[in-house]
């Protein structure tokens, strides 16, 4: 059982390894030249106007709130989906459970739409 | 056997230490991102287990998504500490909770010698395909279709919920 | 293979740690955060019992925790959010004006 997760842990300690010994290269290698130019924070190359600490916009919030709802759904779909095709007798039934899911969470999504919230302005 | 127990001692080390991690740190950010270690060593220690497909889930969801408006609500908020440092209604309460704490440890203890987990039996060889997202999709959609459907009347309850609290009105 | 207990214990602190956050911090965001240490402490439980027991059932109330979860952060959250509009500050022991 956890042999067959051996490549994925390899996989993973690889990819920290890697990611963190390049960091620590880079410091221990790399000369240190700093000057108050190469110590801003980079903009694609414009100044840098105001903190960076400034507040989201909750619209922000409001996309990722919905994200999260609709991520679970997938996650619902999956193991359905995964079952539809070796179950055969109760393909039907199969099939009308996910319409009746899937019914209830398009009232949400058309109710979203109405009220304006995938809209940006 | 003993690489079994190197993971878990390892997996709860650290799943231990994130999670006092979390209930410690002044910063919430932190505070944050120490929970996604926490749920990643359960997320081991669910493939430990033979829990794939929930292992999986586990990070995809918890890790992936949750901590995601977790993060968010932190920036959104963006009051980093400064509401820890306002004066407390109940002062007592930081002395009483350890306390209480460990009163619930040790009744959960008294329940470990009463002999209740004798009853859980030895592990033994799984079946094959145990914890893969097929048989788990089999109770789902069979014994817990129930479940299932009110699932779905939960989310949208949230979602309604959601978009009643956070849109601005016009 | 280990027994269940170890597991059983480990899902035991994690429940006791995030009590703890909820009753000693006062910062909401935190106290969230606690609750949802204890619904994982809960769930590895259930997983633990599920591999031991030999049935998935665990497995099926574990994603149904989860979903329970996202929904109850999509809305806790939202609740913090638009506290925090009213008011500008999300102090939990100034919320107590609904005492009867």
């Amino acid at each position: 059982m956890l042999v067959q997760y051996l490549p994925f842990l390899i996989l993973f300690i690889v990819a920290v390894a890697f990611s963190g010994g390049a960091i620590l290269l880079s410091r221990l290698l790399g000369p240190k030249r700093p000057n108050p130019v190469k110590l801003a924070p980079y903009e694609s190359g414009m100044v840098p106007i105001g903190g960076t600490r400034r507040p989201f916009h909750i619209r922000y919030y409001l996309v990722a709130m919905l994200f999260i709802l609709f991520d679970i759904e997938i996650i619902f779909l999956y193991p359905w989906a995964v079952i539809y095709l070796t179950a055969r007798a109760a393909r039907l039934f199969l099939l009308l459970e996910m319409i009746v899911f899937l019914g209830v969470l398009m009232i949400g999504y058309i109710y979203i739409w109405r009220k304006g919230a995938l809209d940006w302005e | 056997m003993i690489a079994e127990l190197v993971i878990f001692i390892i997996l709860g080390i650290v799943a231990v230490s994130s999670a006092f991690a979390v209930i410690l740190s002044k910063n919430p950010v932190y505070a944050v991102l120490f929970l996604v270690i926490n749920f990643f060593a359960l997320a081991m220690l669910y493939l430990v287990l033979s829990a794939q497909f929930v292992a999986f889930i586990q990070i995809l969801v918890y890790a992936g998504a949750i901590m995601v408006l977790f993060l968010f609500v932190v920036m959104l908020l963006n009051l980093t500490g400064a509401i820890e440092s306002l004066q407390d209604k109940l002062p007592a309460q930081r002395w009483l909770a350890p306390a209480l704490g460990m009163v619930l440890l040790v009744e959960i203890a008294v329940v470990f010698l009463s002999g209740f987990f004798a009853q859980v039996p030895e592990a033994s060889e799984l079946p094959e395909g145990f914890g893969t997202s097929a048989p788990v999709g089999m109770l789902l959609f069979s014994r817990y279709v129930l479940p299932f459907e009110v699932t779905s009347a939960v989310l949208l309850i949230a979602m309604v919920g959601s978009i009643v609290l956070a849109k601005r009105r016009p | 293979m280990l027994p269940a207990y170890p597991y059983l214990i480990l899902s035991a602190v994690l429940f006791t740690t995030g009590t703890l956050g909820v009753l000693i911090r006062r910062n909401p965001i935190i106290m969230f955060m606690s609750i949802e240490l204890m619904l994982n402490a809960a769930n590895l439980a259930f997983i633990t019992f599920a591999r031991y027991q030999q049935s998935m059932d665990g497995h099926v109330f574990v994603f149904i925790v989860m979903t329970v979860a996202a929904a109850e952060v999509a809305v806790g959250l939202g609740i913090i959010v638009a506290i925090f509009r009213l008011r500008g500050n999300i102090n939990v022991d100034e919320l107590d004006e609904m005492k009867g």
